[in-house]
């Protein structure tokens, strides 16, 4: 018998998530079921809808897996939300994506209703691009208009002092060349896709690769479709989305990052690595920002506090493995 | 035939026949894609579908411009800004042969300016111009075939309704279409009073000279269109110059029209009640159509259309000119039958995988922005082509007088001065890329 | 008796006219609201802070307006149809393609309706909001539900009047000539 499925997502066909992380994992599945299952890829949406539907579509059993951002639909994964803080994540992705695996049962399942997870995982994390000036400190951003990627985000761009802006992201190049904002808070990922190099001269992150933030990714199948699968089948896509799978996924984002910075500082843009100080400095504005969300979630019943000092521990604990 | 392939003909077929026993557009969209999507997986996936279809479709940021740049048209109708225009342009051309003829397509350029839509500016510049051209004793063909032509400059002009759809569709910047579409604008503009004045110069009565104007009203009718003006700066100059994006000018583009309506003009609560209406005919057609159009991409994707055809497209070993002008030439051919709207919803998502695969020896996205030029050209000569052409059916109203075919006969010499312009569009891409190059620049 | 059936009818119709009327106005407001919304935006925006949210409102302001706008629409025949091959028919075929569209936006009306309302219940169960005023996306679902249960209604008003068109055609006759 053969299991047809389809994976929806919202980038492009050949951009590095879907030829560099979801077509390996689909081989990887079908390979391992022996033929027993066919994944379909679907790129640019074109199964219709926005990216904030996907996680309604797959759960709805509209498609059968899907690739997604949590932060796209605000206040579904308010516990996963606690990897998208400000110096939780701090520089090490493979860690993230371990401690997520591990907090999994415990702490975020049932956020996940309706869908079966096949895994979680974060990008590079946020970092600062500024058209035209410098920052070195909390400070230097005051007053500055900043695009934001997620609601996280926003607060962290408020904590600083900016203003956060929010419009598609296509639009921020042009938002960036013509001063409609100063800087955006997004990875390195995004900088050959959007030219950035062009509309930016400053990148800036913390000490050893620091980020401002993460955002969350996540690969669901739909409940039922998962029940129906026979036990060789689902233990052929638990094999292909284990420990080693998150880790490699950590390794392919971080190559995707590097290249992204890699395209900058070839273009003669000021890649900034702040001193532990100047890192500090941040940190201390930023700290707020985790306190702020402990509250926010609080009113769900949502101990944000355990959460956080959990997160900390496992990623601490995943470090460099 | 490929199984893809197949199922995509019987989806054609079915949506043409629906179409043509007038089911609205939109509506035959939605059956198709419905019943395909349905057929191919069952009912449970469309039907879960439809639950956030309509508010994703319906809240995208980028849509947001079509119901306000529409408004902005609407009221700049009540506000008299149509009136203004034509006045100033009657002065600098009056006195030539055709002149008035010449004045109207000005007007309509300018109008065309501040307005997204082809049959908005034909409707108002109608009303305005073609009494002033009856008056003056022009030929009801001439003056009829201007004023179709003309209002495509509605959309030939940005801001334009179509450009922001085609940018949706193929994920183009809503900006560098705008920009490309300036300068080809112009030269539309350019054309079309050439043709008038050889036109004129076969058949010299069909255009009375109406003598010169005095030198106090020529001064005043130049002042009265710098409102216009300085809205038309103000939006779209702060469109190309990077100050914002279109949303938020169109917003401004609505307020600024509102304001200086509302002080200067005399517009009252109840023009704003006539535009909010008209708006809302508007905009409610161009969503449907766009929720169908996403039914049926929906139903295609599914069924591995678009690939499909691509494929076929790209082995077939023809040049990629050829297939490019063979699709160009389909499109007027269906610009007989249908609006240019529905056409860019139609078939831009068969015609786009094919054309971006194919080798123009041109960045990929200059190709995705010339393509949307010349499809932009060619779905607008629909409008002015018989039996269905929605700028000559709206002039004709207006003139119940003039036989609806001597209008078609008076607008053919503007369908030729179009073919001339797609030539040169086609020939020298650099017409219509340079102006988005200086403004992403 | 059938007189005055055909009376009350006629004020239920005039009356629902006035609400789809009215209610197509309250999304031109909407509309004007968004306008108002984003030309603060820019104007606070050259000071150094956009409105927060605008992105937001917009999304949302412009989706409920325009399905507001969905059953004025059908009631004002304002969606594009094309009459290339339909106009030479006799006016009792064309009211039955008429009623043949009506009965297609009728069917596309209820469903729209019944799904857009499980869609609704789902933006509350799952609680779905905006990313910074945090909005309850649900809202926004219940009013484009209304417009939905309007177009319904507006579908009914143009079936049954199409429907009259079809059979009362041979009366007609007398009183449509010079
Ligand atoms: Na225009
Ligand atoms: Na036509």
């Amino acid at each position: 018998q053969e299991f047809k499925l389809k994976l929806h997502h919202f980038l492009g066909p050949k951009s590095p998530a879907q030829t560099q992380m979801l077509e390996p994992w689909a081989k990887t599945v079908e390979e391992k079921s022996g033929g027993k299952v066919k994944i379909e890829i679907y790129p640019s949406m074109s199964l219709g809808g926005g990216p904030p539907e996907l996680i309604s579509q797959v759960r709805d059993g509209v498609v059968d897996l899907v690739w997604t951002v949590n932060g796209y639909t605000p206040g579904l994964f308010p516990r996963t939300e606690v990897f998208e803080l400000p110096f939780i994540h701090t520089n090490d992705i493979k860690a993230t994506n371990l401690a997520m695996r591990a907090m999994f049962d415990e702490y975020l399942a049932d956020e996940y209703k309706g869908v079966k997870v096949m895994f979680l995982h974060v990008h590079g994390g946020q970092a600062i691009h500024m058209a035209k000036s410098e920052v070195r400190k909390p400070e230097d951003l005051a007053g500055k208009k900043m695009r934001i990627p997620t609601r996280t985000g926003a607060w962290v761009i408020e904590a600083l002092g900016a203003a956060p802006a929010a419009m598609p992201v296509p639009d921020t190049p042009q938002a960036l060349s013509k001063g409609v904002v100063d800087g955006a808070l997004i990875p390195w990922e995004i900088i050959p896709a959007l030219n950035l190099q062009e509309q930016t001269d400053y990148q800036i992150e913390g000490v050893d690769m620091t980020r401002f933030g993460n955002t969350t990714f996540q690969v669901s199948m739909n409940a039922d479709v998962w029940e129906s699968l026979p036990d060789d089948v689902k233990k052929a896509f638990e094999d292909a989305s284990n420990e080693e799978w998150v880790k490699k996924v950590g390794e392919i984002w971080r190559n995707i990052d590097d290249n992204g910075i890699k395209v900058a500082t070839d273009a003669g843009n000021k890649h900034i690595q702040l001193t532990q100080e100047e890192t500090d400095a941040f940190r201390a504005k930023l700290e707020p920002v985790v306190d702020r969300w402990v509250k926010e979630v609080a009113a769900k019943n949502i101990d944000g506090e355990a959460l956080v000092a959990k997160a900390r521990e496992l990623i601490s604990a995943n470090a460099s493995k | 035939m490929d199984h893809s392939l197949f199922l995509g003909v019987v989806g054609l077929v079915a949506l043409v026949v629906l179409i043509g026993i007038r089911v609205p557009i939109a509506y035959a969209m939605i059956v198709v894609g419905a019943v395909g999507t349905v057929a191919l997986n069952g009912p449970n996936v469309f039907l879960n579908q439809l639950k956030t279809l309509g508010f994703s479709q319906f809240s995208k940021y980028d849509l947001s411009v079509i119901p306000m740049f529409v408004l902005m048209g609407y009221i700049a109708t009540r506000a008299g800004l149509s009136q203004d225009l034509f006045r100033a342009a009657n002065a600098w051309f009056g006195r030539l042969r055709g002149g008035v003829a010449m004045a109207a397509i000005a007007a309509c350029a300018g109008f065309g300016a501040v307005c997204g839509s082809s049959l908005a500016t034909a409707t108002t510049m109608g009303q305005v111009a073609l009494p002033e051209l009856r008056r003056y004793r022009y030929k009801g063909s001439l003056a009829t075939g201007t004023l179709a032509a003309g209002g495509l400059l509605g959309i030939l002009i940005p801001p334009s309704v179509v450009l922001v759809v085609y940018a949706i569709i193929v994920e183009a910047n809503i900006v560098s279409m705008f920009a490309a579409a300036l300068i080809p604008g112009f030269i539309a503009v350019a054309i079309f009073i050439v043709v008038i004045a050889v036109f004129v110069r076969i058949y010299p009565d069909t255009a009375p000279l109406s003598g010169s104007v005095e030198r106090g009203e020529w001064l005043a009718a130049t002042l009265g269109v710098v409102p216009v003006l300085g809205i038309f700066v103000i939006v779209i100059g702060g469109i190309y110059a990077g100050f914002y994006n279109p949303t938020p000018a169109s917003a401004v583009g609505v307020a600024l029209v509102a304001i200086y309506g509302s002080l200067r003009r005399g517009v009252r609560l109840a023009d704003y009640k006539w535009a909010l209406l008209e708006t809302a005919k508007t905009t409610g057609m161009i969503y449907l159509i766009l929720l169908g159009a996403e039914l049926l991409k929906i139903f295609m994707s599914r069924g591995g259309v678009p690939q499909a055809a691509a494929e076929m497209m790209v082995t077939s070993g023809l040049s990629p000119m050829l297939i490019l002008i063979l699709m160009l030439v389909a499109l007027i051919f269906l610009g007989c039958l249908m609006d240019s709207m529905s056409m860019i919803l139609l078939v831009m998502p068969f015609f786009w995988p094919v054309i971006s695969e194919l080798d123009f020896g041109m960045d990929p996205n200059d190709v995705k922005i010339w393509f949307g030029v010349l499809a932009l050209v060619v779905v607008e000569l629909g409008l002015i082509t018989p039996p269905v052409g929605m700028n000559v059916f709206v002039i004709n109203s207006l003139a119940k007088d003039v036989p609806m075919w001597d209008t078609f006969k008076g607008v053919f010499p503007f369908f030729i001065g179009e073919l001339v312009r797609l030539a040169l569009l086609i020939g020298f891409p650099a017409l219509t890329l340079w102006l988005p190059h200086m403004v992403s620049g | 008796m059938a007189d005055a059936e055909t009376r009350s009818e006629a004020r239920l119709f005039s009356l629902a006219r006035s609400v789809i009327t009215g209610w197509a106005l309250l999304g031109g407001v909407v509309t004007l609201a968004v306008v108002v919304v984003q030309t603060a935006s820019v104007v606070t925006g050259i000071f150094g802070a956009p409105v927060p949210g605008d992105f937001e409102l917009t999304e949302l302001g412009i989706a409920v307006a325009v399905f507001a706008f969905l059953p004025y629409c059908q009631l004002t025949d304002a969606n594009v149809t094309a009459d290339i091959f339909t106009s030479g028919l006799g006016k009792r075929t064309q009211s039955a393609l008429v009623l043949l569209s009506s009965v297609i936006a009728l069917v596309f009306a209820i469903l729209m309706a019944w799904r857009t309302w499980l869609g609704a219940e789902n933006q509350f169960d799952y609680d779905y909001q905006t990313a910074i005023l945090q909005i309850r996306i649900g809202y926004a679902f219940i009013a484009i539900v209304i417009s939905l249960i309007l177009l319904t209604v507006a579908a009914i008003i143009t079936i049954v009047e199409s429907y009259q068109g079809v059979v009362t055609r041979s009366q007609n006759v007398i009183t449509d000539g010079p």
